[in-house]
């Protein structure tokens, strides 16, 4: 029996490696198409990494109609820059650089407009559940309500595991701001969870 | 609160969601912006080309008209301008300008009465090339609200249309004159 689920285990986990190979082989058709215009192509990135773009932009705006419209942007950008893309990085981390990029944009435009994101922010009142459940969406409301500085920082290398040198790099701010941000929002967070009760 | 408890907040903060499906599918807007085609920074320019073009046309034609027409006193009256309020971007010129413009308008069907038939088809067609350059103009500003060189070049239109209703105005007084004697 425990032969028996050994193989089955090592035939699911060969099916899930070949399953991954496989999106990856497509992931690179479909960006070489994508490159020469090929919207069918970009459909089938875009169905593959909305999630991932959306749920950054989300993170890190804390509204769902700045989310959308931060993710939606992000892609049409991503289709101006395609021919751009030589394979350096990941496809999904030179998305989720864009999708910071329009992030910022937007925040940068609706700062001109009088902190329009910020008004939206204040008007919303807890952060949509995003998918997190219990203690874990306490703790995604408590990130929301992050300084902005704090919780992009906080969002890029606590939640996506980018590094300070890549978080910086994507933020436009200097390593050593990286880190003192990341610290102010560990305390910040600490303070506001504490007070709830929350077991980390 | 301890740098131990901040560390494990860092530490469950890996644990929260990093795909989210959108509650909307967000690829028609998408599709709908990628196939448009991509609009030319160059356009601005060409406009500004044609603007040019057409008001220097258009000032020659009207220079060119004075100069040679021989202009004959006519009764009939038909011209029939339609002149839109100045404009500037979302703002109206001032109101001078806008006096101004407005007076000679309201003159101008009477001046054009004592034109020849021709002489007013020339100051009618010249008047709307510099009325098409006005709204390739307004039309580039759209695109660009903040380029200078097209506010210019709209100012200058304006000018020249002003120029123009001027010179109109003193070519029938001028046949008056000649007439009176």
């Amino acid at each position: 029996m425990a032969a028996l689920l050994a193989a089955q285990s090592s035939d699911y986990s060969r099916d899930m490696v070949a399953d991954n190979l496989d999106i990856a082989a497509d992931e690179v058709a479909w960006i070489r198409r994508a490159q020469r215009a090929d919207a069918r192509a970009f459909e089938a990135l875009y169905r593959l990494h909305v999630d991932k773009v959306y749920g950054l932009c989300l993170r890190m705006t804390g509204s769902v109609a700045e989310a959308e419209d931060c993710a939606q942007e992000a892609f049409i950008q991503a289709w101006k820059k395609m021919k751009k893309f030589r394979g350096d990085s990941a496809f999904s981390t030179w998305l989720h650089r864009i999708a910071v990029n329009t992030v910022l944009g937007r925040i940068r435009k609706s700062k001109r407009d009088q902190d329009r994101l910020q008004v939206v922010a204040e008007q919303q009142e807890a952060p949509v559940t995003m998918g997190d459940t219990g203690e874990m969406r306490d703790l995604a409301e408590a990130v929301d309500r992050l300084p902005e500085g704090a919780r992009h920082v906080f969002v890029l290398n606590a939640v996506y595991g980018y590094s300070h040198d890549e978080a910086a790099g994507m933020l436009g701010i200097a390593v050593g701001t990286s880190k003192a941000q990341l610290h102010r929002a560990k305390r910040l967070l600490a303070q506001q969870l504490e007070a709830q009760g929350f077991e980390a | 609160m301890t740098t131990e408890y901040e560390d494990r907040i860092e530490k469950a903060a890996r644990s929260l969601r990093t795909e989210i499906s959108p509650e909307r599918d967000l690829w028609p807007g998408i599709a709908e912006a990628i196939a448009e085609p991509e609009r030319s920074r160059w356009t601005p320019l060409l406009a500004q080309a044609a603007a040019v073009i057409l008001l220097v046309g258009g000032s020659s034609a009207i220079t060119y008209m004075t100069v040679k027409n021989d202009v004959q006193p006519v009764t009939e009256v038909t011209p029939n301008l339609v002149f839109e309020r100045a404009s500037f971007g979302n703002h109206n010129l001032g109101p001078g300008f806008q006096d101004a413009r407005d007076g000679l308008a309201v003159e101008l069907d009477a001046e054009l009465a004592r034109l020849s038939p021709a002489a007013r088809a020339e100051v009618d067609a010249n008047l709307e090339v510099i009325h098409k350059a006005i709204v390739e103009i307004n039309a580039a500003l759209e695109q660009d609200p903040g380029n200078t060189m097209l506010q210019q070049k709209l100012l200058q239109a304006y000018r020249e249309e002003l120029s123009m209703l001027r010179r109109v105005s003193g070519l029938t007084r001028n046949v008056m004159v000649r007439n009176d004697i």
